[in-house]
């Protein structure tokens, strides 16, 4: 067995889509919708300068569900939400405690927060071994192919398909239905908060909110990539959408299609190597920020440098 | 100085308190069971490691120190120029160059990891200066994507490693949360060297690395080598990273790096002292970890390292001198009982001087209305005035000792003064002053009131037409005749 | 004397000795957006040189350009007929206060030190010799008192005071100052406007970013006005002048107003 498997075009761009479609069509289901979901939150995070805070909450995260595994003893979806959004409030107000009421600054108070909650749920894992079912792989990498393997859900006499994929389906829909009602809202405060305190919006929610929705967010897709490859997910759609576009509608449109993209040449590439879907799907998504980044309209290098030819070197930095 | 509520110092009490708790709910909990599988293994296992009795430990032990050392050293930059998750950024875009770094001869090598570690974290940390110079996106994005797109890219090559015959001997997985144990006579030569070199460049060049950290446009002008320095810096937190990488793992290594030196900055105001502290506090947080997970059979060591250093960070973020909440708290709380005292001196000086000093001592029923108390209320000041040998009292009369009535005089004179300053020299209206010369009464310090005096020129009344007490009155009691009390400070002598 | 036009000045006025600044065709862009357009300054020695202009007029863009903080898109600096990174040893610099962490884990005198170090050289520790004329210049800005406390607990007047007692310790011929009157008490401007009075005395050339106009016509002997270019740039008398305010600040109303207001104190 070599490092690099032997190559096989059927095996690698044909199958997937006709005999193993009952089991590759989940995982790039599964991987899109993630994408999809986490790029959506991931664009205010990018516009809040909040990427950051993407990180923290994801690590954290595993804490909350280990805990509400071991307090409840089920992976139900009621008990995980509620751990994750315990978790993540939790981490907001160690940080806010940490950084106001000592010198120690935010970004300090961020990485203190987030690897100590983070280094607890690793060791509940560790100990707990036997009893919770994740482990320290998991974790990390998230197992994409075990849930077309899980028992489909079904509901009123309907088959809907693994839990995991309705659960995350769901809260796409839940991201796009926030989106679209409190679209002014998000975008005044993200773009002027003091603007929008002014004009009556409490910014505290609003952060408190999208923390929430966040968690929400991470704590369905870690299932499937794990905690930090999530924070891929989060970032690298908006971020590849900001160098596309410069409003936050087309942005948005933007990120689902490179959660898309992500998902299907991921897939490809992780079976053309045999290596984990995950984080295929991660490097597939920073190839195609890095297609943004050199062939983008404005800031990609390709449009800057021949506006410096056209323009002359004088205008330049 | 912050003026903490006790709601407030219950809510850190009850934050710091989780946090603690958790910390230690984790190792007993961790302990117990242990002690459920079997019970010698973790008493042997601490008698092993406290023993140093074989060399896998004494590699284990030594290894972590040095790893501390030299993450609590330079996270110590890291922390002071709010650069803290560009440290997280590094640890993780080095997975990559660790797993291309097993895949050059197909074991673990240490010096091929360490090269590509290097090579793969100073790629990420360039490429998010390169992502930030030339897109609009903030530093922020950047990192988070250089950081989870790097971790991606590794997970890959891992999983494609691991998938070889060989590939899970290696031991590559105990890169991702730390094996303390696996640290071998091979690691613990490149962590001595690394470590030395670290020492040695922050000595030599500390002042540099210190000017360029605090204000680098001035050390340009000052012709340092800025960009060098920069360079080199973030080429030794490189290092500092690749070397902890086997005992902490790529996923915590960070915290590493952050939370010894946070704890540091706490407890120190030198940058020298912070760097040392961070030292100190990284190297002790690295045996604890590696001790606790020697603990056990299965477990990881980063996890545990960064607990202990969060548990040190929780203590010093209590209960640094000066800066810790509980100090602070303190503070607050004690500079509120006296402002308190000095209320009721000044209420007991004010009902006799209403009299005309005829008399020697209040009933508490008086001081209750003139403070506007209930009786209880009253009766419990009037006990923290005696406590403090201010007052005595006998039934429920109050008088005030020598001393009390020194301290009393000189906050009603410390009031006037101010009432009067305020209408003269700031030109405010004699029903305005009040409220302030309330607050201030209880700050001015001996120089202030001074200096007050002479810009007031010996003033004998306030605004409001009272007497302010002079100072032979302050030092000593009224004898009644009021000339001489209300004479200035200069002619007393 | 509007050296805006350059060229002229250059040949009429002969070079005497080498100037301390010589500025020519400086331009400076930010992400394509030009800030400074072909700048000309030939400044004499020994003045003391307020630079004033509208907010965003390239004030501390044109300073850190000068001492090569900034790349430039065209033209050169000459810092005493040498290009600057070869005579920084000469120049001294007061950033502005925003610019630096004052959480600094740093003591005021080790501030002061700092601007010792371009004369110490690469890699050698500040000597006794170093840490009197650090303890000197903290005398002479009044802060001696304060040199154990860490930078934090100073008011904003007194940090100013650092930073000015750390230029000091430069032995600089050529200062460079970024609003070293922003957010200072009354006493602390005029401790400070008299220090740079006694440096210009000695002979040295300071360049002040300055944006209060009332007082700049008391503060300074030559006024660069600035707005993207250089509007005006000669001896105080000569360039404070209503037109070629206005001409500097533009339509901006009510800094005209103070503009007039300045200049009728200054008839009057």
């Amino acid at each position: 067995m070599s490092f690099i498997p032997h190559f096989s075009a059927h095996q690698i761009f044909i199958a997937p889509w006709t005999t193993d479609f009952s089991l590759y069509g989940w995982m790039v289901l599964m991987t899109f919708l993630v994408g999809a979901a986490c790029g959506l939150v991931g664009n205010y995070l990018i516009l809040r300068r909040m990427a950051l805070m993407g990180d923290a909450i994801s690590h954290s995260v595993l804490p909350g569900i280990v805990v509400a595994f071991l307090v409840t003893g089920s992976r139900g979806t009621v008990p995980m939400f509620a751990g994750a959004v315990a978790a993540a409030v939790l981490t907001t107000v160690l940080i806010e405690v940490i950084h106001r009421h000592s010198r120690v600054k935010q970004d300090a108070a961020i990485g203190i927060a987030f690897s100590s909650l983070f280094a607890l749920g690793v060791i509940l894992i560790a100990v707990f071994a036997d009893t919770v079912d994740l482990d320290q792989d998991c974790v990390l990498n998230g197992e994409l192919p075990l849930i077309p393997l899980s028992p489909p859900m079904t509901l009123a006499g309907m088959t809907l398909g693994p839990p995991a994929v309705v659960r995350m389906g769901c809260v796409l829909f839940f991201s796009c239905g926030l989106i679209v009602l409190f679209y002014k809202e998000l975008l005044l405060s993200s773009f002027d908060p003091a603007l929008a305190s002014a004009m009556g919006l409490r910014s505290g929610w609003i952060h408190q909110s999208l923390m929430i929705w966040l968690s929400i967010t991470v704590v369905s897709a870690f299932e499937a990539v794990g905690a930090i490859l999530v924070i891929a997910m989060l970032i690298l759609p908006g971020a590849t959408a900001a160098l596309i576009s410069d409003r936050l509608v087309v942005r948005l449109g933007w990120s689902l299609v490179h959660a898309a993209l992500s998902a299907v040449l991921g897939l490809h590439l992780s079976i053309g190597l045999d290596c984990s879907p995950s984080g295929a799907a991660v490097v597939v998504g920073s190839f195609l920020f890095g297609v943004a980044w050199i062939f983008g309209p404005q800031d990609g290098l390709v449009s800057r440098w021949w506006s410096r030819k056209e323009r002359g070197p004088e205008t330049l930095v | 100085m912050i003026r903490l509520t006790p709601s407030f110092a219950g809510q850190f009490l009850g934050i710091g308190g989780l946090f603690v708790g958790l910390n230690s709910l984790t190792m007993t909990v961790c302990a117990a069971r242990i002690g459920d599988i079997t019970e010698t293994v973790w008493q042997t296992q601490a008698i092993r490691f406290l023993t140093l009795a074989d060399p896998s430990v004494r590699f284990a032990v030594f290894g972590t120190v040095l790893l501390g050392i030299v993450c609590g050293l330079l996270g110590g930059f890291l922390v002071v120029r709010r650069m803290s998750l560009v440290g997280d950024a590094l640890s993780h875009a080095v997975l990559p160059g660790v797993a291309l770094g097993f895949l050059w001869n197909m074991e673990k090598d240490p010096v091929a990891i360490f090269i590509g570690a290097t090579v793969a974290g100073l790629l990420g940390t360039g490429l998010v200066h390169l992502i930030t110079r030339t897109t609009r996106l903030k530093e922020d994005a950047a990192l988070g994507m250089i950081l989870a797109g790097f971790f991606g890219a590794g997970l890959c090559l891992m999983s494609m490693f691991q998938r070889l015959p060989t590939g899970n001997k290696t031991g590559i997985d105990k890169f991702l949360f730390g094996q303390a144990s696996a640290i071998g006579a091979e690691d613990i030569r490149l962590m001595t060297v690394v470590t030395v070199l670290v020492l040695g460049l922050i000595c030599v060049g500390y002042k540099e690395f210190l000017l360029v950290s605090f204000d680098p446009g001035f050390a340009k002008v000052c012709a340092l080598p800025t960009r060098w320095l920069q360079h080199g810096l973030m080429l030794l937190l490189t290092f500092s990273v690749v070397i902890a990488l086997q005992a902490v793992g790529v996923v915590l290594v960070s915290a590493m790096l952050i939370t010894p030196a946070a704890t540091a900055y706490l407890l120190t105001d030198r940058m020298h002292r912070m760097l040392i502290y961070g030292a100190l506090i990284g190297m002790l947080s690295g045996v604890t970890g590696a001790f606790l997970s020697f603990l056990g059979t299965h477990l990881p060591t980063g996890p545990f390292m960064v607990l202990s250093a969060s548990s040190f960070f929780v203590v010093a973020f209590l209960f640094a001198p000066n800066r810790g909440v509980i100090p602070r708290w303190w503070m607050a709380r004690s500079q509120r009982v006296r402002i308190v005292r000095e209320n009721t001196l000044k209420a007991v000086y004010q009902i006799l001087e209403n009299e005309e000093f005829r008399r020697e001592s209040v009933s508490l029923r008086e001081l209750a209305e003139r403070r506007r108390l209930t009786f209880d209320e009253a009766l419990r000041e009037v006990r923290s005035l005696v406590s403090m040998d201010f007052a005595t009292a006998v039934d429920d009369l109050v008088a005030l000792t020598p001393s009390g009535w020194q301290r009393a005089a000189s906050i009603v004179r410390n009031h006037r003064l101010w009432e009067l300053y305020l209408t003269h020299a700031v030109q405010m209206a004699p029903d305005h002053v009040h409220d302030d010369a309330e607050k201030i009464e209880h700050i001015l310090g001996e120089d202030a009131v001074r200096q007050l005096e002479r810009r007031l020129e010996f003033a004998d009344r306030d605004p409001h037409g009272r007497p302010i007490p002079a100072v032979q009155v302050i030092h000593g009691r009224p004898n009644g005749n009021r000339e001489k009390r209300a004479t200035g400070y200069g002619k007393s002598s | 004397m509007d050296l805006s036009d350059s060229s002229s000045s250059l040949t009429v006025a002969p070079i005497a000795e080498e100037s301390p600044l010589e500025v020519h065709d400086l331009t400076v862009a930010y992400r394509k957006k030009p800030v400074l357009w072909g700048v000309d300054i030939r400044a004499p020695a020994g003045k003391l040189i307020g630079i004033l202009g509208p907010n965003g007029a390239g004030k501390s863009t044109l300073i850190k350009a000068c001492m090569g903080l900034l790349p430039a898109s065209a033209g050169w600096v000459k810092v005493f007929g040498k290009p600057i990174n070869q005579s920084l040893a000469r120049v001294g610099y007061v950033p502005q206060r925003e610019s630096v962490d004052w959480d600094f884990p740093v003591n005021v005198m080790d501030v002061v030190l700092m601007g010792r170090y371009g004369k110490l050289g690469l890699f050698r520790r500040p000597t006794a010799a170093d840490r009197a004329c650090a303890r000197d210049c903290l005398e002479r800005v009044k802060m001696l008192p304060f040199a154990d406390r860490q930078i934090s607990n100073l008011s904003g007047g007194q940090q100013q005071r650092v930073f000015l007692a750390r230029a000091l310790a430069q032995e600089s011929d050529l200062y460079f100052m970024d609003e070293p009157f922003a957010g200072v008490d009354a006493a602390t401007e005029t401790a400070i406007i008299e220090l740079l009075h006694e440096l210009r005395y000695q002979g040295k050339t300071l360049f002040v970013v300055h944006h209060d106009l009332p007082t700049a016509r008391n503060y300074f002997d030559w006024l660069l006005l600035l707005n993207m270019r250089v509007v005006a740039f000669g001896p105080t008398e000569q360039v404070f002048t209503y037109d070629l305010l206005q001409k500097t600040y533009g339509g901006r109303l009510t800094i005209l107003s103070e503009v007039a207001e300045a200049v009728r104190v200054k008839e009057a």
